[in-house]
């Protein structure tokens, strides 16, 4: 079964790849015009462009990038002309890390705020957390960051407006980038938890004279966890997604800042190796969040 | 609740470990865009082309009148077709401490002549032969006649063993400049020879972000690419010190001569009067940005200080689209980039050509798609800037009508044989004033410099061109 859903998501990103090596050669713009500019002679260009393999039909082009691929050959960047895998190597981790504390993060403010939502539902307590992640979910990173820099950085001084080098610089892009999915897990984690509340088994817990904590903890928190657990995976592909623009804005030097490099100097092989990079946690986490929702309830399985 | 319990702990953990940022001596520097390529015969964008010129040293170098002058080597004019160059001194040093020969200069042409993906290489195709001719002396031999040889030497001077072996310059440059690489890792180190002084050069694309660092002191200083109003706001700050100087950078507003409209010159013209030039320098521009009459300013020595700027005159350029038969209003469609400044001076614009009975629609597009679209000649109207332009050579790039591209610069594919003429019998004077007369571009601007830096730093000028040579001099 399990070779089965991995069989089904190559698929995927084997679609991924198809989508993204043809958008990028029907946008306008041409590798070979943005590295030899102006002045060079037709000749030039034609020579670099069969040096790039770039003069070959485009199908030629995708059977021999998807060959290299098979054999872990990601190429080299057209413009620097370093091993793409060295770039990643050196990006990937500063994402990573980026996107687990902006993770961590969202559940740390999330889960405690819904939970405080629905134990008040109607009260104070719920009407600002339900405010507080309307606002947050309506903000987009681009403006939420440079509003953080301003109080944290500039007003308190307790941390650097950006750059990767000082302690405590993957704060604020974190913050930036988890406060969205915070929101969402905010709302879902309320409406689930009120959901399973009502149910017959917490009112059992409560009359067995269960104290509170373990009532919401135990019985109540755990069911009302799967939901929970589905968004958290699929909103990681957003977090990947919003490293673009945050990591962009926070001089944070990952995938999204380099992808969004690529794009700008039709670094083919870059872009799709970022991308293909993107594809592959996406789908990943996906397996594995179908996998915890059949750790966290027995009766589902996890079929493939 | 563990769990939530540790994540505090780790963030409170975080926070209280922060403090103020310190430099340790180190001189850092926020930049646009990061550095592409720091091998000079690779190297186009400005930021790398900035880098390498402290890294690296050239035959010649340029005056304030752009004149080519001596900086490796003088040089002596045989023939049209044969130069000799003869370095300065025998006790030039690379950065790797081997001495700077003829052999390595004649090495560095040859190798960019041989490669293939080099985006100078057209640029030296004039070049038949090389020859060393002793540790100081080598000749250059032409295709054919070329006065302006010299102006064109300033590829920056590499190892000739280095060169063989194949060396990654654009990763770790090693060349006989003024600053030397250290490392580049998230940023880029250089250090000066002499006192040691560390340079950290930091990649930060946000503008709002740059100035934020350097109000905090996480950066001490920032040249260029902000808005007027960051520059405005900078200059309120006690800690921090603006200069402003003019710049050289020319804006222009490009058209399409093949357009069926714009093919006549009165319609050109009223376009160039339904722009107030004057009321965007002094609102929307940073301080030091002038009237632009040519490419070359004024005090080129081929620029011409007699060309007067076209005044706004939104009812003369009525009355020349109706002496045009043109039906009012006039749509026009204007390209740009994304760039917010680019976008915001396009809207003015179009504001002010309303009073004209132009509608100008706007048109912004991603630096890529909007580029290709200039190169192809679909465009009516656009918006460009020439930076760093040394020779009059841009004349006949720009509007000859032979170098229409892809085999030159000449996007709105402008045919004039009068001003062919003059290009062709190098009378730059004739020239400038023909393009002023004709308008194949309207001439908008010369950009201002400015440099905005902690109180503490000194003598560092900013450059008309907004090079960072300054950097060899800049010290607390």
């Amino acid at each position: 079964m399990m070779i089965k859903r991995i069989a089904g998501e190559a698929w995927v990103v084997l679609g991924v790849l198809v989508l993204t090596f043809l958008l990028l050669h029907l946008v306008p713009g041409d590798p070979v015009e943005v590295m030899l500019g102006e002045s060079a002679t037709q000749s030039d260009r034609q020579a670099l462009r069969e040096e790039l393999g770039l003069n070959r039909p485009i199908l030629e082009q995708f059977g021999l990038y998807i060959t290299k691929l098979a054999h872990g050959n990601l190429g080299y960047s057209i413009h620097t002309k370093q091993p793409i895998a060295d770039l990643l190597a050196s990006r990937v981790p500063a994402t990573f890390q980026l996107a687990a504390l902006a993770l961590a993060i969202a559940v740390a403010v999330g889960l405690p705020l819904g939970i405080a939502a629905a134990l008040h539902a109607g009260k104070w307590p719920d009407t600002m957390a339900s405010f507080g992640s309307l606002c947050l979910s309506a903000m987009p990173h681009f403006m939420l960051g440079p509003i953080l820099m301003l109080i944290f950085a500039l007003a308190l001084g307790w941390l650097p407006v950006s750059g990767m080098d000082a302690r405590g610089s993957i704060i604020l892009p974190a913050v930036t980038l988890g406060f969205g999915l915070a929101a969402i897990l905010t709302r879902m984690t309320r409406a689930s938890l009120l959901e399973v509340l009502n149910e017959d088994y917490v009112r059992t817990a409560r009359a067995k004279g269960l104290p509170e904590s373990q009532v919401i903890m135990r019985h109540a928190l755990r069911n009302a966890l799967l939901p929970i657990v589905t968004v958290i995976g699929l909103q990681l592909g957003s977090l990947l997604a919003g490293t673009v623009v945050t990591e962009t804005v926070f001089s944070w030097n990952g995938v999204g800042s380099l992808l969004v490099e690529s794009i700008e100097k039709r670094d083919y092989p870059v872009t799709q190796a970022c991308v293909l990079v993107i594809a592959l946690v996406y789908v990943t986490v996906n397996t594995l969040t179908d996998m915890a929702y059949s750790a966290l309830d027995p009766r589902v399985k996890f079929l493939g | 609740m563990n769990l939530f319990t540790i994540c505090y702990l780790i963030l409170c953990l975080f926070l209280g470990g922060c403090h103020r940022p310190d430099s340790h001596g180190e001189i850092r520097f926020a930049l646009s865009q990061p550095p592409l390529n720091l091998d000079p015969r690779y190297a186009t964008d400005a930021v790398s082309e900035r880098i390498n010129h402290l890294l690296y040293r050239s035959l010649v170098a340029f005056d304030s009148h752009s004149r080519p002058i001596p900086d490796l080597a003088t040089w002596v004019e045989d023939s049209p077709t044969h130069f000799r160059f003869s370095l300065v001194s025998d006790s030039i040093r690379f950065h790797d401490t081997e001495v700077l020969t003829s052999r390595d200069v004649a090495a560095t042409y040859r190798s960019i002549l041989e490669l293939k993906d080099s985006p100078h290489s057209a640029e030296f195709s004039n070049i038949l032969e090389i020859r060393s001719l002793d540790d100081r002396t080598l000749d250059f031999y032409l295709k054919r006649p070329d006065k302006d040889f010299p102006s064109r030497m300033v590829l920056g001077v590499m190892p000739a063993f280095l060169i063989t072996q194949g060396h990654d310059f654009a990763h770790h440059p090693v060349g006989c400049g003024p600053l030397k690489f250290v490392s580049w890792q998230n940023a880029l180190v250089l250090e000066r020879l002499g006192d040691q002084q560390r340079f950290v050069l930091q990649d930060v694309k946000d503008p709002t972000v740059r100035v934020l660092k350097l109000v905090r002191g996480e950066v001490d200083l920032l040249q260029g690419d902000l808005p007027p109003e960051m520059v405005a706001y900078l200059k309120g700050i006690k800690t921090i010190q603006v200069k402003e100087i003019p710049g050289s950078n020319f804006s222009y507003m490009g058209f399409n001569a093949q357009d069926p409209v714009l093919n006549d010159v009165r319609v050109r013209k009223a376009v160039a009067l339904s722009i107030d030039r004057q009321a965007i320098l002094r609102y929307a521009m940073v301080g030091g940005s002038r009237e632009a009459g040519a490419i070359l300013p004024p005090e080129h020595w081929a620029g011409n200080a007699d060309l007067i700027a076209y005044e706004y005159d939104p009812v003369s350029a009525k009355e020349l689209l109706r002496e045009a038969g043109v039906g009012l209003p006039l749509k026009l469609v204007y390209k740009t980039s994304t760039d917010p400044q680019r976008v915001r001076l396009a809207t003015i614009m179009q504001s002010q050509m309303q009073a004209a009975g132009i509608d100008l629609e706007i048109r912004s597009l991603d630096w890529g798609t909007f580029f290709n679209d200039i190169k192809r000649g679909d465009f009516q109207l656009y918006g460009l800037t020439w930076v760093g332009i040394r020779t009059p050579e841009i004349y006949r790039l720009a509007f000859h009508s032979e170098d229409v591209p892809p085999r030159g610069s000449s996007r709105g594919r402008y045919s004039d044989p009068v001003l062919d003429k003059l290009i062709d019998e190098e009378d730059w004077q004739g020239a400038t004033r023909r393009i002023h007369e004709q308008l194949p571009y309207v001439p908008l601007w010369y950009e201002g410099q400015f440099v905005a830096m902690r109180s503490g730093l000194k003598d560092f000028a900013p450059r008309a061109d907004g090079n960072w040579d300054s950097l060899a001099t800049i010290h607390y």
